[in-house]
């Protein structure tokens, strides 16, 4: 793919950031994420542009993922603004961005163990009167339209994903890549405008890791749009446009990989890091 | 004969009552509330406080405050209001972002101190002391030392506790007791998935609150006194242990436990001949109790009932395929 | 206000006594994550070990030995029999406290029986009291500071100057990479149980020794005044443990002297909440306690 005149690689020193081709579902500002005398992520500024899966990568301790945790709100920005489908969310907590269709995965698994795998899925769905304590006592009569309505959403994409057949099965007695890929599901319970994954391929079997690029790809196509932080390259390449890269908490470049793999500093940074 | 049954019977009552509030907020929720004896011991001083005359009464050999004689049912009701109302103070001290083995144990400190204050400061609610003489409901219409009376109280308790359970079960099965089970599981994903892990929290706190306030009016109207010696800390234990060993997460887990454990435990007690100095059956009964706890930790922690597995019903018509090319 | 010149000399003696027991106590958390809540009852059961031989004829001195070692040996062997197994189980932080709830609720009710209920007192010469000022202590009081003061250099020599140490010291910051590296943990662990159930037995007597008298029923008053000091200093930081003694120490001393007696504990354990609340990190600690895992 030619390389965008306008994707110019952020220098360190000059954080300047690229001109957007059409308005950014998420712009983060001069995002830094402090703690504890450490500084994880140093002045970062992004636009993520919808429809588009763009990948983060970097070396171990870039601060890729405390980005990606600030972005969700797993974690408070030390200073800067998010800015997510036109309103700001920099003040906002997590469940609040899940809500409005930021949502993000994790890197460590993360499913509800105890629950079973529609279970899962079925506490992410929204919109479900009986999900207040009101509601709940009201009883099934008051919910059970709601319940079984959502019932059958989460079972299409059960089949979509081909589970349907671990329906019933606990979530915590699925393999890494099944896990992996319930976690991806029940965010789309939410029917989110951009999923942040955090390294989705680690932990996964490499035949799964396939599989799940192409549910990524599927699922783009649909119109939603994704931002990956990984470490797997090939996948990186297959799927995002563009990518960013940064080094110890600061964006050290953006563009294809083609692009990227000629930009001496990046390598650099990306052997050394 | 009948006393004993009716004793049982309230007892068995209340302590379902206070394991359900608990499997509530430890088994479903996974908020390890050692607190718990407070919301109880302030229920039944509320109870107390407002059926009571005011402290000159009876000889005036108590300092309380109120004393506001109020019939049957409003002090009941008070002391399930006052239970709910406890619960955002402490719930906003404790239910933050800390370890869950430092919220547990600061928690457990709040109920020392709880006790400690209330026992060193009798105008409040007669210090050490604590409240004797409370009348029992509608003792003005019926006469409590009556076998009948007896009845119906037990079966009063019986009653709610059962409408309670009830209450549990509602919630437990619903959208709601799911969202509060995957709070459990991974707090950190059920937050990233739209979840007020806070306000979910505090719910089921103040839930527990009114339940827990409710079981020690219901006690405290059947035993008529009420003094700090009744709700120290390691009460909150035997009702974790009733808890762990009926079964976690759910509502016939919580009143087997409360029936093997805080009733069945004591009744059992009562049929071993004394042995030994006075005082050795009761420390047989803690070491018995923190032996149940530990064995079942060990070999069986999800309990006697485990929670169940939840099983959606095989739609009646199947949504039909839809062929997609990717994935 | 001699009054309080006279509580501030008592706090002397309170913080060496909350010193040595916060400085076993914190360690065992930070090398086993462990919030061992059976602590006052072990102190206890060391006290009345170190009774049973004094009341038969030896000295208080010795005594205090034995109570050491009972427990060390005793502590080793509940690391060892009970809190080990349950957390290479993978039971979770809640779990582990109510298995130390149950451990202490058994130890009490054991050792009531075999003790009794009834108060004792060790057999002992208090000595002359010396005065300075309002503050008046007697020799074993100075004495027992004295013991604290060496038991602090102790600890300090050991962490700092023995290979143990240092084992201990990198298997408390990250066992894993600490087992990397090659050393020992499991025996590291094993060792650490015995030493700081050494302070705890040593700890147990001196409180016994400071008191007209005790029972078994003052084991738990000792624990929250503990847990205070260590978490106040930052729980698994031995030096932080010692400051916070002195903080605990001298509050509940002069809280004594300046509210009430009864109010004294309520001091300590407003104070442990209040912590764990609003700063669990404690006062030295830059390591947060505020973990979203567990």
């Amino acid at each position: 793919m030619p390389v965008e005149a306008d994707a110019v690689a952020n220098r360190r020193d000059a954080g300047g950031e690229a001109a957007p081709t059409s308005v950014a579902l998420l712009q983060a500002r001069g995002v830094s994420r402090h703690f504890e005398g450490m500084h994880a992520v140093e002045d970062v500024s992004i636009d993520v542009q919808p429809g588009r899966i763009t990948g983060l990568i970097g070396p171990n301790g870039a601060g890729k993922s405390t980005f990606l945790a600030v972005l969700a709100g797993t974690l408070p920005a030390s200073s800067g603004t998010i800015i997510f489908d036109g309103t700001d969310v920099t003040r906002m907590p997590a469940f609040q961005r899940a809500r409005r269709g930021l949502v993000r995965t994790f890197q460590l698994p993360s499913e509800f163990a105890q629950l079973t795998v529609l279970e899962n899925l079925m506490t992410a769905a929204p919109d479900n009167r009986g999900d207040s304590l009101i509601g709940a006592l009201l009883g099934r009569r008051y919910w059970g339209v709601d319940e079984d309505r959502l019932v059958m959403q989460a079972r299409v994409l059960l089949d979509r994903f081909r589970m349907s057949a671990k329906e019933s099965d606990y979530a915590g007695s699925l393999s890494g890549g099944q896990k992996r890929l319930v976690e991806i599901m029940r965010s789309l319970m939410l029917r989110p405008r951009l999923l942040l994954l955090d390294e989705p391929m680690s932990g996964v079997h490499p035949s799964i890791v396939g599989e799940i690029a192409s549910y990524c790809e599927a699922l783009r196509d649909d119109g939603l749009t994704i931002l990956i932080v990984e470490h797997e390259l090939h996948m990186i390449e297959r799927l995002c446009d563009p990518v960013i890269v940064m080094a110890q908490g600061h964006v050290i470049g953006q563009g294809t990989m083609t692009f990227l793999r000629q930009q001496r500093e990046i390598v650099d940074a990306y052997l050394v890091g | 004969m009948t006393y004993y049954l009716t004793t049982v019977l309230v007892y068995a009552g209340v302590d379902a009552l206070a394991c359900l509030a608990i499997s509530l907020q430890f088994g479903v929720s996974g908020i390890v509330n050692f607190s718990f004896i407070i919301f109880q011991a302030a229920g039944a001083y509320t109870a107390g406080v407002l059926s009571m005359p005011p402290d000159t009464a009876n000889g005036g050999f108590q300092t309380y405050i109120l004393g506001l004689n109020l019939p049957f049912p409003l002090p009941w009701i008070g002391a399930t209001v006052v239970g709910a109302l406890l619960a955002p103070p402490i719930g906003l001290v404790v239910l933050r972002r800390l370890r869950s083995d430092y919220q547990a144990i600061a928690m457990l400190v709040l109920s020392v101190i709880a006790t400690l204050v209330v026992t060193n400061t009798p105008p409040f609610l007669d210090g050490a002391a604590g409240l004797a003489l409370v009348p029992q409901p509608l003792a003005n219409l019926l006469d409590p030392s009556s076998a009948g009376y007896e009845w119906a109280y037990a079966a009063a308790t019986v009653v709610l506790a059962a409408i309670v359970f009830v209450i549990a079960q509602r919630i437990i099965n619903s959208p709601y007791g799911r969202s509060l089970r995957a709070m459990r599981e991974n707090e950190l994903a059920a937050n990233a998935l739209g979840k007020n892990s806070v306000a979910l929290k505090m719910s089921v706190f103040v839930v527990g609150g009114a339940i827990a306030g409710l079981s020690g009016a219901i006690l405290v109207g059947f035993i008529t006194t009420w003094a700090p010696s009744t709700w120290l800390y390691p009460e909150t234990l035997i009702l974790f242990a009733a808890v762990i060993v009926g079964g976690r997460g759910n509502n016939y887990g919580a009143v087997l436990g409360a029936l093997l454990v805080p009733v069945g435990f004591e009744e059992a007690t009562r049929y071993i001949p004394p042995f030994g100095p006075p005082g050795l059956i009761p420390a047989f009964e803690w070491v018995c109790i923190g032996g149940l706890i530990l064995g079942f930790l060990w070999f069986r922690p999800r309990g006697v009932i485990p929670e169940r597995r939840r099983v959606f019903r095989v739609a009646a018509a199947k949504q039909p395929e839809e062929e997609r090319g990717a994935g | 206000m001699s009054l309080i010149v006279a509580a501030f000399g008592f706090g002397l003696v309170s913080m060496s006594i909350i010193a040595i027991a916060a400085v076993g106590f914190t360690m065992q958390f930070g090398i086993t994550n462990m919030i061992n809540l059976a602590y006052g009852q072990v102190m206890i059961a060391s006290a009345f070990a170190a009774y049973a031989v004094n009341n038969a004829g030896v000295n208080i001195w010795l005594s205090m030995i034995v109570g050491a070692v009972f427990g060390a040996v005793f502590s080793f062997l509940l690391n060892r029999g009970i809190y080990a197994p349950f957390q290479r189980k993978g039971t979770n932080l809640i779990g582990m406290v109510i298995i130390s709830l149950a451990v202490s609720l058994v130890i009490a009710n054991v050792l009531l029986p075999i003790a009794g209920y009834d108060s004792v007192s060790y057999h002992l010469d208090t000595g002359a009291t010396f005065h300075a000022g309002s503050i008046a202590l007697t020799g074993v009081q100075i004495a027992i500071m004295a013991v604290a003061v060496v038991v602090m250099v102790v600890v300090h020599s050991l962490l700092h100057f023995t290979r143990l140490g240092k084992a201990m010291r990198a298997t408390a910051a990250n066992p894993t990479l600490a087992r990397n590296c090659g050393i020992p943990t499991a025996r590291v662990i094993d060792l650490a149980w015995l030493i700081t159930g050494a302070l705890c037995g040593v700890a147990g007597v001196v409180a016994g020794m400071n008191s007209d008298a005790f029972a078994v029923a003052n084991g738990s008053e000792f624990l929250i005044p503990i847990i205070a000091a260590a978490v106040l200093g930052g729980a698994g930081h031995p030096y932080g443990a010692m400051i916070g003694a002195v903080i605990i120490g001298e509050m509940t001393e002069l809280s004594a002297a300046v509210i009430s007696p009864e109010y004294k504990q309520v001091v300590a354990f407003a104070v442990l909440v209040l912590v764990m609340v609003l700063r669990p990190q404690g006062l030295l600690a830059k390591r947060g306690a505020l973990a979203a895992a567990g």
